[in-house]
Order: structure tokens, then sequence, then C-alpha cells
């Protein structure tokens, strides 16, 4: 057997075994289509939903299953599952031995994003602000427009206190890996890096004294769950959201999720395996902007309902505390907070670390320092401010608002009329960007298992516009389950890696803190 | 039994063992122009960071490779070694290239590796060894990680 189908045997044995549980499966329930009314005239709609409700249905056992095994909760009595403590625990730590570099270095950090440092003869392919740019092109969007609303509907106002708070731990999680992916990076002889955290979990953890297998054993998983991300939170969830922004401005119609999944898989197919690389540099270009009109609209509306504002927050923070127990009660209401605020800014997660490492420096911290802005941005400012206008209009206690995406397009519609329109197109764009982002970490992870060979990455292309179309396909819930499953549990390895090798971070920090502070670098602008 | 051949493919990655590998082959070419060096890139990506927003192209990476591998014929003091520079699966693109220059001999490190390491690790020289069309030399790595 060659290796390549030897490894892809194990892969999909990896998957079989988290997720798919034969006992299970036998006692598959109904699918959702068996309730379908008889007396329907259209028999044909009845197949096709019938159709899409029994691979969702299916898609859903499994979902449940890797669920269990990922989700699990160490003490019975704090219902808790064990990667989101790991997360919190992991940003905590970091934050306080990097000594609240997320506060003390954020000015530096600004400074450097404004090219103040930037040395064009530096190896690397791309600027700090650039490097900033794509990494922010795949953690803001969907996340931040539906996954708050998803984080209030769920985990109630309070939900969004733990997001904030999460969000500026957060960012010296991502400072400490987007560091570790300066320093272990590979610059190839033609110019282009190689870099993320299955190499510094691969060759870090063995500079630290650990034996090949273990530290080979952290890559791989890291690299395992971040190909499931890049189908899941990286494409699925996008295209159910875009998606479901297409069903609510024109109507639903027979077959649309079909066919919509099949032509967004067709336009990133143009890019990822016909290589038409200006849709995507454009697409890259027009992300900034349409970030910009969202913000703005956020502003208008939260300036026009300003009287409103000290209520949403006073009612925010009442029920971070002394929580509804329709919440869940005060684990529920945390549990979701740091869910939603991880998959929204990925801090932690590692998946930006591959888009960093691309940078052009030759200090690792610096680097470091710039990543650290993703979160705050993501996190601190949009997602907070998404929080807000769904508050003040009143959307999320308001059931004809729907769920996702729909509850944030309904919110702003109440006070800006115009405003649907730019929000579908925003999504798409969104959506758009963040699968072309992921579908190059999804590769990298990809190639790290399988190799450079044209067969495995063409495999690899034809399974991401696979999932497009599963994902437009799929409902939200299963949808949802599945991104939070794949995107945190990249965490495990990525944090637990991370604290290991947190102190060769704090070593080189040290080194340039102090000569930041005496003045020793170059100023280019 | 001195091994002869006048048209040396020398594949180069760069690495310390590619220029031992070099060094091998000037030992048995009678001229430095008898040899061919290769370097082959992977694909870009298009949606690499490097091309969506910076200004990584393949003419500029294939001018980068370019001048290492000049810099690197020049300290051998083999600068009439011809050089080449593809894009691919290193294996095969080096076979190719063997093809086409009609060459006797390819000499190409390995790492040698087995078991765990050898499902992960370098796989070019094995790839080479199964496409090839003349006769290959194969040099245990001294650099091996």
């Amino acid at each position: 057997m060659s290796p390549l189908f030897f490894k892809l045997f194990l892969f999909f044995t990896f998957l079989f075994l988290t997720g798919h549980n034969i006992v299970a499966l036998a006692q598959v329930p109904e699918p959702a289509s068996a309730n379908v009314e008889t007396d329907k005239k259209d028999l044909n709609k009845e197949a096709a939903e019938s159709f899409t409700a029994s691979i969702d249905s299916q898609f859903g056992i499994i979902v449940e299953n890797m669920a269990n095994v990922l989700f699990w909760e160490p003490v019975k009595a704090v219902p808790i599952p064990l990667i989101v403590i790991i997360l919190l625990c992991g940003s905590v730590f970091f934050t306080i031995y990097h000594k609240w570099l997320n506060i003390r270095g954020f000015k530096h950090a600004i400074d450097i994003t404004r090219g103040r440092y930037d040395n064009p003869n530096d190896p690397g392919e791309i600027s700090h602000f650039q490097a900033l740019t794509s990494a922010l092109s795949a953690t803001v969007g969907l996340g931040n427009i539906a996954g708050v609303a998803v984080a209030i509907q769920t985990g109630g106002p309070g939900a969004v206190v733990w997001m904030v708070l999460i969000g500026l731990f957060g960012m010296t999680a991502k400072f400490n890996e987007c560091t570790l992916a300066m320093v272990y990076r590979k610059v190839r002889p033609d110019g282009t890096v190689d870099g993320g955290p299955m190499h510094y979990l691969e060759i870090g953890l063995q500079e630290r004294g650990f034996p090949f297998a273990i530290a080979k054993c952290f890559g791989l998983v890291f690299a395992i769950f971040c190909i499931g991300g890049s189908f899941g939170g990286g494409n699925m969830f996008q295209a159910n959201q875009a998606t479901s922004a297409v069903r609510g401005m024109i109507g639903d119609r027979p077959g649309l999720d079909w066919f919509f999944g099949c032509l967004l898989a067709f336009l990133v197919g143009l890019v990822i395996i016909g290589g038409i690389k200006r849709i995507g540099q454009v697409t890259e270009k027009i992300i900034p902007l349409m970030c910009g009109i969202y913000v703005l609209a956020g502003i208008i509306i939260l300036i026009l309902h300003a009287n409103q504002i000290p209520e949403a927050a006073v009612l925010i923070v009442r029920s971070c505390v002394s929580p509804e127990a329709a919440y869940g009660g005060f684990i529920g209401v945390l549990v979701q907070g740091i869910r939603r605020a991880v998959f929204s800014n990925e801090a932690g997660v590692g998946s930006a670390a591959i888009a960093h490492a691309a940078a052009k420096t030759d200090e690792p911290v610096r680097e470091g320092m710039v990543a650290m802005l993703g979160p705050f941005i993501d996190t601190v400012v949009i997602c907070t401010m998404t929080a807000l206008v769904v508050i003040v209009s009143g959307a999320y206690n308001t059931p004809e608002a729907g769920q996702g995406v729909e509850m944030t397009r309904w919110a702003f519609s109440e006070t800006l009329s115009w405003f649907p329109t730019v929000l579908n197109i925003s999504v798409f764009l969104f959506a758009y960007s963040t699968m072309i982002s992921w579908s190059y970490y999804g590769e990298k992870a990809w190639q790290y298992i399988f190799g450079t060979t044209k067969k495995a990455i063409i495999m690899y292309r034809i399974l991401f516009l696979g999932f497009i179309v599963l994902g437009a396909v799929a409902s939200l819930e299963n949808v949802i389950t599945f991104s939070d499953l794949m995107i945190l549990s990249m965490a495990f390895p990525n944090i637990i890696g991370g604290v290991i090798l947190a102190p060769r971070v704090k070593v080189l920090l040290q080194d340039y803190w102090r000569r930041y502070k005496a003045n020793e670098f170059t100023v280019y602008e | 039994m001195a091994l002869h051949a006048s048209t040396v493919v020398v594949p180069i990655d760069f690495s310390s063992a590619s220029a031992s590998a070099i060094n091998t082959a000037l030992e048995i070419v009678e001229n430095p122009s008898q040899l061919y060096l290769i370097h082959v890139m992977l694909p870009l990506e298009t949606m690499s960071p490097g091309v969506l927003l910076g200004d990584v192209t393949d003419v500029s990476r294939t001018e980068k490779v370019t001048t290492a591998l000049k810099n690197l014929a020049e300290i051998h003091k083999a600068e009439d070694a011809h050089l080449a520079v593809t894009i691919g699966t290193p294996g095969l693109e080096i076979a190719d290239y063997a093809k086409r220059e009609k060459a006797d001999l390819i000499i190409i490190p390995s790492h040698g590796y087995h078991g765990l390491k050898r499902l992960f690790l370098g796989s070019v020289a094995e790839r080479v060894l199964r496409h090839a069309p003349c006769r290959v030399l194969v040099l245990r790595r001294a650099d091996q990680e």
C-alpha cells in the first residue's frame, strides 16, 4: 500500500472511531422527513426535502457521537466541557505568564501594524498589516454576525460579557501561538514560507526533549482537527449561513439550498482548483471595506438608540452574574460565551498562526504582537457592537427575528431598512473569503499528513468543495455543533503544546522588550 | 570500479546534503558543464496569503531560486553547470528532467528513514528511483534531523 493510501486509511479510521458509533447507527431515529404530511401535492418537493432531511439526520448522528467524546465533561457536578476549561485556563495562563502583554504591548502592536518597523528585505511573503488582514479575513465574518446572535439566543445577553473577557485574554494566547509559528517556520529557497502549529509542535516539543513519536502525534492531532475545522467552521457554517441569507432575501424555494450550495462550491472551486487568483485577490481587498460598512451601520444604530445603551449594558451585566435558568444558569452562559468567542476569534486554536507565519520579519515576537490585535478587533470591537445592536433592537427576545444571521439582519433592519441588502452582500463576501482562507489552513494541515503530491492536494480540494454543498443543505444546529467540535478541538494539542513551549516565547519576549525599551529598533517610516 | 558519466543530474534542495552531492558529481564528471542542477518548487496555492495579498508569483520565485542555484554553483566552482527550476512533484520532475537532458546518471541524497519517519519524511529519492530513465546513485545523508 502506498504511503498516501495508508495515511488516508488511518485518517478515516480515526474519524470513524471518534465520531461514529455503530450501536447508535443501529438505533437511527426516523428522519424528520417521516413527519412530512402525506397530503402534500408536490411530490417532487417532498422527495427533495426528505433526501435533504435524511442527509442532515445522518450527519446529526455522527456529530452527536463526536460531541460525546470531544465535549466530555470531567466533573459531573460542573457541566463544563474539558476543552472549554483548557481554553479558559490556557488564555488566562498565557496572559499572566507574559505579564499582561495584551495591555502593555497594545500601543506597540498598533505601531508595528502601521508599518513603522517594516523592512522590505526581511524574509517572508507579506507585511505585518497584510498578515493581520489575512488572518482577519478568516475570523471576521459570520462568527461575528451570526455567532453573536447564536450566543445571545443560547446563553442570553450575559454571554456577551464572557465573549469579551475571553477575547481580551485570548489576545495573549494568539500572541504565544503566532510567535511560535514564526520561530519554527520554514522559509523555502523560493521565498515562500511554511509554518503553523503542526510544525512548532513537532520541532519545538522535540527540542524540549520529547521523543519524535510524541511530538509528531501532537502535530498530527492538530492537523486532523484543523482539516476538520476547515470543513466545519471554515466551510459548512459559512455555506449554511450564506444560504440562509439568500433564503431570507428571495424566500424559500424548493431545491434552493442544493442549487446555492453547488453555486458556492463552483465559485470557491474557481479559485482553489481553477487557480483564478484574481477573484480571491478582489475579495480580500473588498473585505476591509465591508467590515467598515458593517461597523459604521452598527455605530449609526447605536447612536440612534443611545438612550437605550445604558439599559442594555445593565441587562448584559446583570444576566451575566445572575443568569436565567433557561440558558443553563451561570455555567451554561459561561460555556456559550466562551464557545462563541473562540469560534469567532480562534484564539488558542492555532489557525491564524498559519497565516501570520507568512509575515516579512526576522523578529518572531513582533509578528506575535500584531496577531494580538486580531481577537481585539474581532471580538472586543465587532462582536460587542453586534451584541448591542441585537439587544437594543429587541431582536433577542422577538421570536419572529429568527435565529443566527436572520436575527442579526432583523436587528439591523429595525432601524436601517436598507441594511438587509448590504448585510446579505457582506454575508456572502465574508463567507466566501473565510472559505478561501480556511481552505488554505486545511490544505497546509492536509499536506502535513498526506504530503505535497498533486494527487493528495487535489483530493483535499474536491473534499472541501463537497463539504460546501453539505453545509448548505444541513441544519444550523448540526453544522454549528460539528464546526465547534472541530475548531475547539484544535486547541487541545495547540494549548497544551503552547504551554510547554511558552518559556521559549518568554525568553524571546524579554529580549525583544528590552531592545524596544532601549530604542534599538530601526524605524522605517 | 570507477563510475563514469557525461551527463549528471543533481537535484538541489539547498541542504548540506545537496552540497555533498555536487562534490560527488564533480568527482565523476570530466567538466562542470556536464553537471545539471535542478530545483523543484511546489505549485503555488492560489489561496495563500502571499498570492492574495503579497506579491508572490511563479516568476518572482523562479528568480530567487535561480539566483540561489547560481551562487551554489559558484561556491563549488561549477559556474558552467546547467541550471533548471521547475514546478511540480519533486520526484517526477527530477525524472522528467533527466529524460529531457538524456542524463546517464542522477545523484540524489536520501535520509534512509524507515518506520514512522519513513511514512512522514522524504520519499523523493524513492520516487526518483522508480521513475528514473537512467542509473541513480543514492547518497546516504549526513544531515539527518
